[in-house]
């Protein structure tokens, strides 16, 4: 198995501090380092190969442009990142109105949502932030199931808490209080997660 | 809480044209923000040059009409001199470091205006300059100070003394720089009318 590239919390700032004087070949290296993750998560979002490279595309094109806003004692590179493509990806979904298309494939079964949140096939162990990618996924089962279920139709699917509700049949205080103590226990269990270190 | 859920979903490898395609195109905006800006910067200066010529030719244009009436009056007072039949014309020879020129005088004793032209002086010693005199019944009354620094003629329009005074002749001497209140220096030429 290829080990994993590392990036150090200097690194990271380094990045960051080259990303902010406009240096080019800084995107590079931001690219190669979280582009799979960028894509991934469109992906599992859109469903879409093109799309999820649109995505990919406008995110890199936010970055470059919008650095100087990420402030790094507010929180990490990565998830600042990560957080500006998922927000892409419900815009896309939103504007395509693609929404209801892809709940119905959503609606084929629950066994759907497990196997899409299941950890990537170790051949990707190569990939920068596997270690991280493990993390989280332990975080995750750590859940309870119907937890779990609510997390990930709030994070990937960006439904609302009455449309969760409508979702599994459930009574809508039942959906927030499950996405309440969901988040209590990853915020807990992803606390010691600074940084992009692997 | 720190969006690390993003890392939940299965990374996938780009393919190798994505690359090339999303840095072209995020830093294609960044140079043609730059280029806007470049544009932008030339588009100024052209405006501002363009508004710098146009107050300059506007300046220039108010100096020359300004100017341009001035020489109409000019030659509407030499015409008026010369043609008006109240006007005498005196031409005085004089003899100035050891060359010949002359001082014409057109006095216009109506007007009581004078138009002198002088062709001819030798320049002034760095210390002295020419200084013309009206001979009046009271005496010489100062007309005007000439430094003579170069080889050139001189044409100054006066007026003459008040209605008090009657004005009999002209006369020139050469005086300090700053001149004299009664003529004090080697006299040029001194004439009655």
């Amino acid at each position: 198995m290829t080990s994993p590239k590392r990036l150090s919390q200097e690194q990271q700032r380094s990045l960051e501090r080259r990303l902010k004087a406009g240096d080019e070949r800084a995107l590079a290296e931001l690219f190669d380092v979280v582009a799979p993750w960028i894509l991934g998560l469109a992906f599992r979002m859109l469903r879409d190969e093109d799309e999820a490279e649109e995505v990919v595309s406008d995110v890199f094109v936010q970055v470059w442009r919008h650095i100087d806003q990420h402030d790094g004692a507010r929180g990490p590179l990565v998830p600042w990142i990560l957080s500006i493509a998922r927000n892409r990806s419900l815009d896309a979904l939103r504007r395509r109105r693609r929404w209801w298309r892809k709940a119905a494939h959503l609606e084929q079964g629950h066994a759907a949502v497990a196997s899409d949140i299941a950890p990537a096939a170790s051949h990707e162990a190569a990939v920068p932030g596997w270690p991280l990618h493990r993390e989280v996924h332990a975080a995750l089962a750590a859940l309870a199931e119907e937890q779990r279920r609510v997390v990930v139709l709030s994070y990937f699917e960006g439904l609302s808490h009455r449309e969760i509700a409508r979702r599994l049949h459930q009574p809508l205080g039942t959906v927030k209080t499950r996405l309440r103590m969901a988040h209590q226990k990853l915020t807990e269990s992803l606390r010691h997660l600074r940084d992009w270190v692997e | 809480m720190t969006d690390w859920l993003g890392m939940l979903a299965p990374p996938r490898t780009p393919r190798p044209e994505l690359k090339e395609r999303v840095l072209a195109r995020a830093l294609a905006r960044r140079r043609w923000r730059g280029s806007l800006a470049a544009a932008a910067l030339i588009t100024l200066a052209i405006g501002g040059g363009a508004w710098w010529a146009y107050r300059t030719i506007d300046t220039l244009t108010t100096e020359r009409d300004g100017l341009a009436a001035r020489v109409r009056a000019l030659e509407d007072t030499v015409s008026t001199f010369i043609h008006a039949p109240t006007t005498q014309v005196i031409q005085i020879p004089v003899s100035t470091g050891g060359r010949v020129g002359s001082v014409t005088i057109f006095a216009d004793s109506v007007h009581r205006r004078w138009l002198v032209r002088c062709d001819g002086l030798a320049p002034n010693a760095r210390d002295q300059a020419y200084q013309l005199w009206f001979i009046t019944d009271r005496g010489m009354a100062t007309a005007a100070v000439m430094p003579m620094d170069q080889d050139k003629p001189m044409v100054m329009g006066l007026e003459t003394p008040g209605a008090d005074q009657r004005v009999m002749g002209a006369a020139m001497s050469i005086e300090p720089r700053a001149g004299s209140a009664s003529p004090t220096g080697p006299m040029v030429f001194h004439r009655l009318l």
